[in-house]
C-alpha cells in the first residue's frame, strides 16, 4: 500500500485511487463538487486543487511545484508529498467559492437543499461572507426537466455530475451541458425528458440545490428529518438506504454507500415505493372472527389465543395438517420466530416459502450493458428476502416446499390449519390459494392490506411495513444485511417481530440483535452479522 | 471513599463535607409576643392607603404599552400586494423553543415567489411569547403585536391559523406598521473584510 504525506502527516492509502479520495478517507475535508467516486473524473470545479512536490527538471531535487494540481485527477504514488493547508491552496478555494456564488440567488430560506448543501458548507468553511459582485445577477427560471425532477439553473455550479451520471451509470444520456463559459447550463435534449429508472440519483449527487425532487419539494426542511439506516425492500438487490422521517412520517429514501451491492445508487421504484406505508387502508388491529362478527383482542391476550387454537387443532387433526407460509417480505428474525412457534406446537408441520412477486426481467444499467458488467441492477424479484426465508424454512425442518407446491397441496386439502403471511404492497393472492384457504378450519393471515385471504381468516394479524420493523434481509447474492426501524407502527399496531416474539414464548422487548443471537445457535451465518451495524461512509 | 458502592452514571451524590447544619436561633421575649411584627406590617399597609394608586382597572382601563417591543399575539404580515408575506422557510418553526408553530408549505401561485405557506398554525397556548420567531424571520413576516387580551373558550380556538393571524395584522397594522424589510442584498456594507491575497497558480 502506498504511503503519501498530506499536510505533513503520513497516511497509508489504497493503490490507484486519486489523492482526494485518500485524503477524504483519512479524514481531511477537501472541498469538491465535480469529483464523485462513482463517476468519471473531469477536474472541472477546481476546488480540490492542492500543492504537490515534484522533482526539479534540471537538478532533480524535490520542491513544491509552481502550479496547483487537481487532487481528484492525480493518482496516489508512494512517497508523494502534497498539502491542502497552504495559503495558496486556501486562496484558490476562497476565489473558487466567490466564483460559484456570482450568480447564485442566495435563496437558501426557500431552497430544499439548505441544510445539506455544499455551497452553504463550503462557503462557511472555505469561502467568505461578502461578494464583490456589483453587476445584476443572471436570473434563470427553473426548468421542468422530467416527471420527477426540477432544475433550478441559477443554483447550479456546473459540476456536471448529473450529466456524467446519465451518461455513465444509467446510460440513458438525457442530460447535457449547453452553451459555453458563464452561460453554461444543464438541460435535457428537446422532447427527451429526464425519465429513466435511476433518475432520482441525480438529485442525490447534485451537491447544491439545483436538481430537486418534485416528490419531496417543499415538504420538509432537512434539519427536521431523523434518519434510520435501512435496506430497500423493493427488490432482491437489497440496496442500502437511509429512511428520513419526521414525526413518524417517512418523507424520503436516500441511498447509502454499500460497495458491491448498490454502490452509491438506488432505483426510482425503491425510492418512491414507500407510499403504501402511510396508506389509510392498512390493517392496524388484530381481528378475531366470532361467528360473523370481528372483534379486536387485546395484544397481550393474542399469543394465548393463537397457541390454544393451534394446540386444539393439532390434538384433533394431527400436526401434519398445519401449513405455514413464510413471506419473503418478512425479515429473517420474524420468519425464524414464526417457524419456531409453529414447529413447537406442530412438529410435523410444513413451513413453506411464500409468494415471490416477479415483474418482467432484471434491468441492468447502463442501459444495454451485459449483466456482468452492470453498474446497477434492478431485479425482477420484487421482494427483499427470498433467500433468507428459504434458509429459515430449510432449517425449520419438515418437508421443503415452495409456494406453488404449497398451493397445490393446499388445494388438495392437505392443510386444515394455515398461517399465511403476506405483507406485499400490491395485491397478490392467487385464486387457488384463496379457494383452498376458504376451506381451512383454522386460518391465520398476517398481511398489510385486506384481501381475499383476510376476508376468510379466523384471525387477521396486521403486518408492518419494513420501515416500521428491524431485522435483516438476505439479498439475491446471499449477503445478510441488517436494517433499523425508522418509524413506529401505525396507531393500534404492533411490530410483527414483537407479537411473534411473544408467541414463540419469549418475554420482554423484541430486538433484532437479541433474536439474531438466538438464531445463531441454529444458523451460524447469522452469528457473523450479529454485531454488524451499518457504518456511514463519507459521501456527498 | 473506599467503601462506597459504585454510583450509577448521571447520579450526583452530595458529599458529607458539603452539608452545613444550621441551628435556628432562640427567640427573645419581644419576638415571642409577635405584636411588634404585626404592627410593623400594618404600618406599611396604612402608608400605602394614602399613596398614589398603581392598580389598573382592567378591562375598563388599559395600560399604555411600548408598541415597538411588546410581545403579544402574533401576526402574519401582508406584503404591499396584500398577500401573505411569509415565504415558508420554517426558520420560525426551527427557532421556536416551545414547538408551537406548524407550517405546511407548497408551491406559491405567484410568479415572483417560490414557496408560500398553505397552512400556518400557532398554538397560542403553547407559545411562551419569547419573540424568537420574529428574530428568525428573514422577511419580517411574523411579528408580535401589542395585542394581549387573548381569550377563547376552547383549546382549538387558541390555535391561530393563517387567516386568523392575517386578521391580527389587519387589526394592528395601523398601531404598529410593518417594518420595511431590507431586501437581503448582495451589496457590501462598506466594512467588508479584507479578501485573502490573490494567490494560486491559475
Amino acid at each position: 500500500m502506498p504511503k503519501i504525506t498530506v499536510d505533513n502527516k503520513e497516511i497509508e492509502c489504497r493503490d490507484g485511487i486519486p489523492v482526494i479520495q485518500a485524503a477524504l478517507e483519512a479524514g481531511w475535508d477537501v472541498p469538491h463538487y465535480c469529483y464523485h467516486p462513482g463517476l468519471s473524473i473531469v477536474a472541472s470545479c477546481r476546488l480540490c486543487l492542492m500543492e504537490m512536490q515534484m522533482p526539479h527538471p534540471k537538478t532533480g531535487e524535490m520542491g513544491w511545484a509552481p502550479k496547483l494540481f487537481p487532487s481528484c485527477q492525480t493518482p496516489v504514488k508512494d512517497g508523494m508529498i502534497v498539502r491542502f493547508d497552504s495559503e495558496k491552496v486556501q486562496a484558490n478555494q476562497a476565489s473558487c467559492m466567490e466564483y460559484f456564488l456570482i450568480d447564485h440567488p442566495l435563496d437558501c430560506p426557500v431552497c430544499d437543499q439548505a441544510g445539506e448543501c455544499h455551497l452553504q458548507d463550503y462557503s462557511y468553511k472555505f469561502g467568505h461572507a461578502e461578494s464583490r459582485m456589483v453587476e445584476s445577477k443572471i436570473v434563470n427560471p427553473k426548468k421542468d426537466i422530467g416527471p420527477r425532477t426540477l432544475l433550478y439553473q441559477d443554483r447550479c455550479v456546473t459540476c456536471s455530475r448529473c450529466v456524467r451520471f446519465a451518461d455513465e451509470v444509467s446510460g440513458t444520456g438525457e442530460l447535457c451541458l449547453v452553451n459555453r463559459g458563464s452561460r453554461t447550463e444543464i438541460d435535457v435534449f428537446p422532447g427527451v425528458p429526464l425519465d429513466n429508472a435511476l433518475q432520482g440519483n441525480v438529485v442525490d449527487i447534485c451537491p447544491v440545490g439545483c436538481l430537486l425532487d418534485k416528490d419531496f419539494l417543499f415538504k420538509q426542511r432537512v434539519w427536521f428529518l431523523k434518519r434510520a439506516d435501512s435496506i430497500c425492500a423493493g427488490c432482491s438487490t437489497g440496496c442500502a438506504i437511509r429512511v428520513d422521517q419526521n414525526e413518524e412520517v417517512v418523507h424520503r429514501l436516500k441511498p447509502r454507500y454499500n460497495p458491491g451491492v448498490n454502490d452509491w445508487w438506488m432505483c426510482d421504484e425503491g425510492r418512491f415505493g414507500f407510499k403504501y406505508v402511510h396508506d389509510k387502508k392498512r390493517i392496524v388491529k388484530p381481528m378475531l372472527r366470532r361467528g360473523k362478527e370481528h372483534e379486536t383482542p387485546v395484544w397481550d391476550a393474542l399469543s394465548d389465543i393463537v397457541e390454544y387454537r393451534f394446540e386444539q387443532h393439532v390434538a384433533k387433526h394431527g400436526a401434519a395438517s398445519v401449513g405455514v407460509v413464510l413471506s419473503p417480505m418478512m425479515s429473517c428474525e420474524e420468519a425464524w420466530l414464526l417457524a419456531k412457534f409453529i414447529r413447537k406446537i406442530a412438529p410435523e408441520s410444513t413451513v413453506a416459502t411464500g409468494f415471490v412477486p416477479v415483474e418482467g426481467d432484471d434491468q441492468s444499467f447502463p442501459v444495454g450493458c451485459k449483466p456482468d458488467e452492470a453498474k446497477f441492477t434492478i431485479r425482477k424479484e420484487k421482494c427483499p428476502n427470498r433467500l433468507g426465508v428459504e434458509m429459515i424454512s430449510r432449517q425449520a425442518g419438515g418437508e421443503i416446499c415452495d409456494f406453488d407446491t404449497f398451493v397445490k397441496k393446499a388445494g388438495e386439502g392437505a392443510f386444515s390449519a394455515m398461517w399465511i403471511v403476506g405483507g406485499y404492497p400490491n395485491p397478490w393472492v392467487p385464486k387457488p390459494l384463496a379457494t383452498a384457504a376458504a376451506k381451512a378450519e383454522l386460518l391465520v393471515v398476517q398481511d398489510i392490506f385486506e384481501n381475499a385471504l383476510t376476508a376468510e381468516a379466523e384471525l387477521v394479524l396486521p403486518a408492518c411495513a419494513w420501515v416500521e420493523r428491524d431485522g435483516c434481509f438476505v439479498n439475491h447474492a446471499g449477503v445478510i444485511q441488517p436494517f433499523e426501524r425508522a418509524v413506529v407502527p401505525q396507531e393500534g399496531g404492533r411490530r410483527d417481530g414483537q407479537y411473534l416474539f411473544e408467541m414463540a414464548g419469549y418475554t420482554g422487548l423484541f430486538t433484532a440483535d437479541r433474536v439474531r443471537e438466538m438464531m445463531a445457535e441454529d444458523l451460524s451465518q447469522f452469528a457473523e452479522i450479529a454485531e454488524l451495524v451499518p457504518v456511514p461512509v463519507h459521501q456527498h | 471513599m473506599g467503601g462506597r458502592a459504585k454510583v450509577p452514571s448521571g447520579v450526583v451524590m452530595i458529599r458529607d463535607e458539603d452539608i452545613i447544619v444550621v441551628d435556628e436561633p432562640d427567640l427573645s421575649a419581644a419576638e415571642r409576643l409577635y405584636l411588634p411584627q404585626i404592627l410593623g406590617g400594618m404600618r406599611t399597609t396604612f402608608r400605602h392607603m394614602f399613596k398614589k394608586k398603581i392598580t389598573v382597572q382592567y378591562p375598563e382601563q388599559k395600560r399604555t404599552l411600548r408598541v415597538e417591543n411588546y410581545r403579544g399575539v402574533h401576526r402574519l404580515n401582508r406584503d404591499e400586494k396584500g398577500r401573505v408575506a411569509c415565504v415558508s422557510c420554517f426558520m420560525c418553526e426551527t427557532a421556536c423553543p416551545a414547538h408551537c408553530i406548524h407550517i405546511v408549505s407548497g408551491e406559491s401561485p405567484w410568479e415572483d415567489r417560490e414557496k408560500y405557506p398553505i397552512q400556518f398554525d400557532i398554538d397560542e397556548l403553547r407559545c411562551i411569547y419569547c419573540g424568537m420567531c420574529e428574530e428568525a424571520c428573514p422577511v419580517d413576516a411574523i411579528e408580535l403585536t401589542p395585542e394581549y387580551h387573548l381569550v377563547g373558550l376552547t383549546r382549538e380556538e387558541m390555535i391561530f391559523d393563517k387567516e386568523k393571524l392575517l386578521q391580527v395584522f389587519d387589526r394592528t397594522c395601523e398601531e404598529k406598521p410593518r417594518k420595511n424589510p431590507r431586501i437581503t442584498g448582495y451589496a457590501g456594507t462598506g466594512d467588508r473584510p479584507a479578501l485573502p491575497p490573490s494567490g494560486g497558480g491559475h
